[in-house]
């Protein structure tokens, strides 16, 4: 019984111990294995081993279902892991703060601040009604269906948004 | 000697509960096992006893098993059952003690069970300390590397490899005297 795995102990020992202690330490470890192997253990009675098997045998249901239980605890784990991520990712994903700060940036500040909701709400009617008819205007440009001088419509339309724009952003 | 993808297929089928499996680990781990309790413990009955242990926790254990050498697993468990059973034989020794004042020798010759015979090296390695002598039987039945002892043990393996000359040398000469 001398396999010890892949090391080699000579090696080793001159880690640790000049060349001659090395040498020393090889051989009482040598001489000292040679006295074990000459004197064997007893081997385990041939019941014995039948009752460990037996007993084996007889526990085994008792840890498969050990087993069974906790896989299944593991399991409802992951799935309520999995559970609140989702809810996490689904609530991000609609966070009002957020979507808050994304329509800040369009809206401009003396309606976001403004507490007069009537006059607010009026405002950006008009301001939807100035939109879309600047997007028929252009729409009707692109598809030449503007009978009159087409600079002139341009240069009117850039005029028009630069109004629209200055008078919402006043507020 | 059963090793790599066998050892690891029937390694397998006892992590699913193949009592077949078991009882193969069972044939080729026990005779070590059981050197190993014997030589450490110097009683039959006791070596019985904790081999018996051994393969009950084998198989309450065997699902934290996650790899690496399974001998270097399983022969730590056969050391934590041995250095229980100590613990559990000084606890009875104290309680001893207290009742009957009964004066033990320091280093406790091994007791057999009735009509069992000691032989010399198992003679010898009673007058070596515990630590030592399951040291010793440790190296040599395991058949762990020193590196994989001195994980075991957590210390370095500069302190493995000098005890373990230490003891060794003393064997020796206690054995050619």
């Amino acid at each position: 019984m001398d396999r010890h795995g892949p090391e080699n102990l000579r090696e080793l020992l001159g880690r640790f111990f000049d060349a001659g202690q090395a040498e020393s330490c090889l051989d009482d470890f040598q001489e000292a294995e040679r006295l074990l192997r000459q004197d064997p253990a007893p081997e385990p009675d041939e019941m014995l081993i039948a009752n460990i098997k037996a007993e084996i045998a007889m526990r085994l249901p008792v840890v498969r279902a050990e087993t069974f239980r906790r896989r299944l605890w593991e399991m409802a784990g992951i799935a309520a892991a999995i559970a609140v991520l989702t809810l996490v990712g689904v609530r991000l994903s609609h966070d009002p703060v957020r979507q808050t700060g994304y329509y800040a940036s369009l809206i401009p500040t003396a309606i976001w601040e403004s507490t007069n909701i009537a006059a607010d709400d009026a405002d950006l009617a008009l301001f939807t009604t100035e939109i879309e008819q600047i997007k028929d205007e252009m729409l009707a440009l692109e598809s030449g269906r503007d009978a009159g001088d087409s600079d002139g419509s341009v240069a009117e339309l850039e005029m028009e948004l630069i109004q629209i724009s200055s008078d919402f952003w006043k507020g | 000697m059963v090793q790599g993808d066998d050892l690891a297929r029937i390694i397998a089928g006892c992590k699913s509960g193949d009592a077949q499996c078991f009882s193969r680990v069972v044939d080729m781990y026990s005779s070590r096992c059981y050197g190993y309790f014997y030589r450490s413990t110097g009683n039959k009955d006791i070596s019985d006893e904790l081999l018996s242990e051994l393969f009950v926790k084998l198989v309450e254990k065997i699902g934290s098993y996650k790899g690496g050498s399974f001998e270097s697993w399983l022969f730590r468990i056969a050391s934590n059952i041995f250095h229980d059973h100590l613990r559990s034989k000084q606890r009875r020794k104290k309680l001893l003690e207290n009742r009957q004042e009964q004066a033990e020798s320091e280093i406790p010759e091994p007791r057999q069970s009735d009509g069992e015979l000691v032989d010399r090296l198992q003679s010898q390695l009673g007058r070596l300390d515990k630590e030592t002598r399951e040291l010793i039987m440790l190296r040599y039945y395991s058949q762990l590397s020193f590196k994989e002892m001195a994980q075991m043990r957590s210390e370095p393996i500069g302190t493995t490899l000098a005890k373990m000359h230490r003891g060794l040398k003393k064997l020796r000469l206690l054995m050619e005297g």
